[in-house]
């Protein structure tokens, strides 16, 4: 009684996780959920959700995750649930298909001829020659099927019958299959890889990737070996619009350079799997600012956009705040300037050409601009995914299931012909799992050529 | 500059509004003249399309961009409706049933009207930024918009199932014209799932794209997803038959959402969300 019991318990389940309907129930709820990722911003702080949505619509976006849906709890559920739906529904159909697949299509009566989707029936009263009559028709059926197989004695009669496709049924299991294989290699993917980013100066190199992650924590990802960029280039079509951003890059292994390329949007490179994309560029003003205290001392100092320029004579710290190319004519900065304890400071403006004076504590210096120049510094997306080639052999593999879904049939075409007492007696009949409509063309061509050959005796 | 590309184009908009007209009036009056004259339309239109749309890749390597005609939304507007317009003459050449054409022709007529009229949308030949510099993006637009076409096919199909209503009851004079709920359930079927493969391989595509241009072949943009959540109601659609009480009236329905869903995907997520694909609207 127990086993029994357990018997249909793990039949229901099979049942529930085999069957069409969750499958279309998923399709609809994935659909449906899908959207919300679209319409609410994904990604920002939880700080920005509570600020424009209020606590009540927080609390739901914080609990369901809706910050980040595709990756929130109950979609990877969902999908997981999905995967299980396909897998169980599979395995439960392997037998039932291979079964079509291999079942013999000539082993069958008359009468069974009559339950096919597309029949028609002749019965000739014999007055002429049945022998030609029966080869002609023979022949009219096979000049319009091609070729076809033939048994004798099937209820008295002869049955032939014309087969294509029968691949069709493997067609569906590709596509399914495949989806489970981009899966796979979507997973596989997330927890062998990486992603990250690098921002280089011209003739600046790295070792190292960064990644921040969703709390704006800032991590770095060794690469194994390093990249260096030697040259950034930007081109502009005459209307403004970017044509062009290449990166000219060097791995170097232990200080040798082992390999040296040029990259563009569309175009990256490749080192042992780690992929570099030319994503974004920004161009940084490198100036030089000469700056003279009260009592004549003077000094020229360097600054870039990340590095302070350092007077420690003086205990003066100056920075750049912010660069216009062009203003008027004439590049400009803002520029701060304060002692090195941070406590006193000013920020003010510098045009080339206008120099101006600041005071920090008791001292007045004097600041000029003497040159402005604009460095490039590349933005290159780094990526390692291995699983990104599981994902591709899923694609391929889809695509191919679709083409054999869609253009091969399971088509069968029959015809018999025996003796029904003193009666020639003629069966045709077809039946196809893909596109009946054009089948039922076909059909009726064959019809017709049989209406021929009997009216012309 | 006379006899430009987009003169021809936004004419080929009459030319198929004329063909939907005569689909209409060959519905009405079933005339075997009338119906030829639609057909004949709408392939001289299709003609002049193809012109206009080589025209503009000529004249994109005169002003020295050199590149196809499937960059913004002009140029896959344009596209759609020449695909359209094909995918419909296949389908009238196999079913050899013309009143369809009424239901068809509308589509390519509203894109072209839509492309050539409207001010959201500019007809002026662009250069190509350094991310629409692949090969794959041709791929790309051409797979998804067989997808969108046919698409827009079966929703003509999922109408006509619709008003076609129940064969076995007496049917009015116009809809007798219709093929019979059967064979457009079929017609919808095949052309769901043609359609399905193109988008299909129209997503495949973009993710090659994306993976060569930002190193992910999905990012959860937009526009990716709508194609996903569109994918995801074809998809219904398909398995919706191997459902008891599903089949049938459902899967019209479900034919018309699609079509519903592929549009927002087109056109409202470039108007309505930001994303990656935003050049789309200009
Ligand atoms: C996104 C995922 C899926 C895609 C793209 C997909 C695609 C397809 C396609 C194209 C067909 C052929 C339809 C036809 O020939 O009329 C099909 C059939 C089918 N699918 Fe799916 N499918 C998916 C998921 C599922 C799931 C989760 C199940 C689970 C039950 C399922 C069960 C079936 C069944 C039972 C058939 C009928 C097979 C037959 O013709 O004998 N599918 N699917």
């Amino acid at each position: 009684m127990k086993t029994k019991n357990a018997h249909s318990q793990s039949n229901i389940l099979v049942r529930f996780f085999s069957s069409v309907k969750l499958a279309v129930f998923l399709f609809i709820i994935l659909a449906i959920t899908s959207i919300i990722g679209t319409i609410l911003p994904q990604g920002e702080s939880l700080q920005f959700y509570l600020e424009n949505y209020g606590p009540f619509y927080f609390k739901i976006i914080k609990t369901l995750q809706l910050y980040d849906t595709y990756h929130a709890w109950w979609y990877l559920a969902l999908m997981g649930l999905f995967s299980v739906n396909l897998i169980v529904c599979t395995i439960k159909r392997l037998p039932y298909t291979m079964r079509l697949f291999k079942r013999d299509y000539l082993d069958l009566g008359k009468d069974a001829l009559l339950n096919r989707p597309f029949k028609a029936q002749w019965q000739i009263a014999q007055k002429t020659n049945p022998a030609d009559l029966k080869e002609e028709i023979k022949k009219s059926f096979l000049a319009l099927v091609g070729k076809a197989r033939m048994k004798q004695d099937v209820d008295g009669g002869q049955l032939y019958l014309a087969e294509k496709g029968r691949w069709n049924y493997w067609g569906v299991y590709l596509i399914h299959v495949s989806i489970l294989i981009i899966f796979a290699g979507a997973v596989f993917g997330t927890f062998t890889g990486f992603k990250g980013r690098v921002m280089l100066l011209e003739g600046e190199s790295t070792d190292h990737a960064v990644q921040m992650d969703a709390h704006g924590n800032i991590k770095k990802i060794p690469l194994g070996f390093t990249l260096k960029c030697n040259d950034f280039q930007v081109d502009f079509y005459p209307n403004g619009a970017p044509k062009l951003f290449k990166s000219d890059l060097s791995i170097l292994e232990n200080g040798q350079e082992v390999l040296k390329r040029s990259i563009v949007v569309n175009s990256p490179l490749t080192y042992k799997g780690v992929t570099f994309y030319q994503s974004s560029y920004q161009s940084v003003p490198d100036l030089k600012i000469r700056i003279v205290s009260s009592d004549g001392e003077q000094k020229i100092l360097d600054l870039s956009a990340f590095d302070k320029g350092l007077w420690p004579k003086k205990r003066i710290l100056i920075g750049i705040i912010k660069y216009l190319p062009n203003v008027h004519g004439a590049p400009a900065a803002r520029i701060y300037v304060g002692d090195v304890s941070g406590n006193q400071g000013d920020a003010i403006w510098l045009l080339k050409g206008h120099d101006r004076e600041v005071r920090v504590g008791r001292d007045t210096y004097r600041l000029s601009l003497i040159s402005a120049k604009e460095k490039f510094m590349t933005g290159l997306q780094v990526k390692k995914d291995p699983g990104v080639w599981i994902v591709w052999l899923g694609c391929t593999i889809m695509i191919i299931g679709f083409g054999i879904v869609f253009w091969v049939g399971h088509r069968r075409t029959w015809l018999w012909i025996g003796q029904d007492g003193d009666k020639l007696n003629i069966i045709l009949a077809g039946q196809t799992n893909k596109n009946k409509v054009s089948f039922e063309k076909e059909f009726n061509k064959i019809k017709e050529a049989i209406n021929k050959q009997i009216g012309e005796q | 500059m006379h006899l430009s590309s987009s003169y021809i184009l936004s004419l080929t908009t009459f030319v198929y509004l004329g063909a939907t007209a005569i689909y209409l009036l060959y519905w009405i009056f079933r005339l075997e003249k009338v119906g030829i004259l639609g057909t004949v339309i709408t392939v001289v239109g299709f003609a002049m399309q193809t012109v206009g749309i080589g025209l503009r890749w000529y004249e994109s390597y005169q002003l020295g961009y050199g590149h196809a005609p499937l960059s913004n939304l002009y140029e896959s507007l344009v596209f759609f409706s020449w695909v359209t317009i094909l995918v419909y003459l296949v389908v009238e050449f196999k079913t050899k049933n013309r009143v369809i054409g009424a239901f068809a022709t509308p589509f390519a007529c509203l894109a072209m009207a839509y492309a050539s009229f409207s001010p959201n949308v500019q007809d002026t030949i662009q250069p190509l930024i350094p991310a629409l510099q692949s090969n794959w993006l041709i791929a790309h637009v051409i797979t998804c918009f067989l997808g969108y076409a046919s698409f827009a096919v079966a929703c003509g199909f999922g109408i006509m199932y619709l008003i076609r209503g129940d064969s076995r009851k007496s049917t009015s004079y116009l809809l007798e014209a219709l093929p019979s709920r059967r064979v457009l359930d079929e017609l919808m079927h095949q052309t769901i799932i043609f359609g399905f493969l193109w988008l299909t391989v129209g997503i495949i595509t973009g993710a090659v794209w994306a993976n060569q241009a930002w190193g992910t072949y999905w990012s959860w943009d937009p526009k990716e997803t709508w194609s996903l959540i569109t994918w995801f109601v074809y998809a219904t659609a398909l398995h919706a038959r191997f459902v008891r009480g599903w089949a049938g009236k459902k899967i019209a329905y479900l034919s018309i959402i699609g079509f519903v869903s592929v549009i927002f995907t087109y056109f409202g997520v470039n108007f309505l969300l930001s994303g990656l694909h935003s050049y789309g609207s200009s």
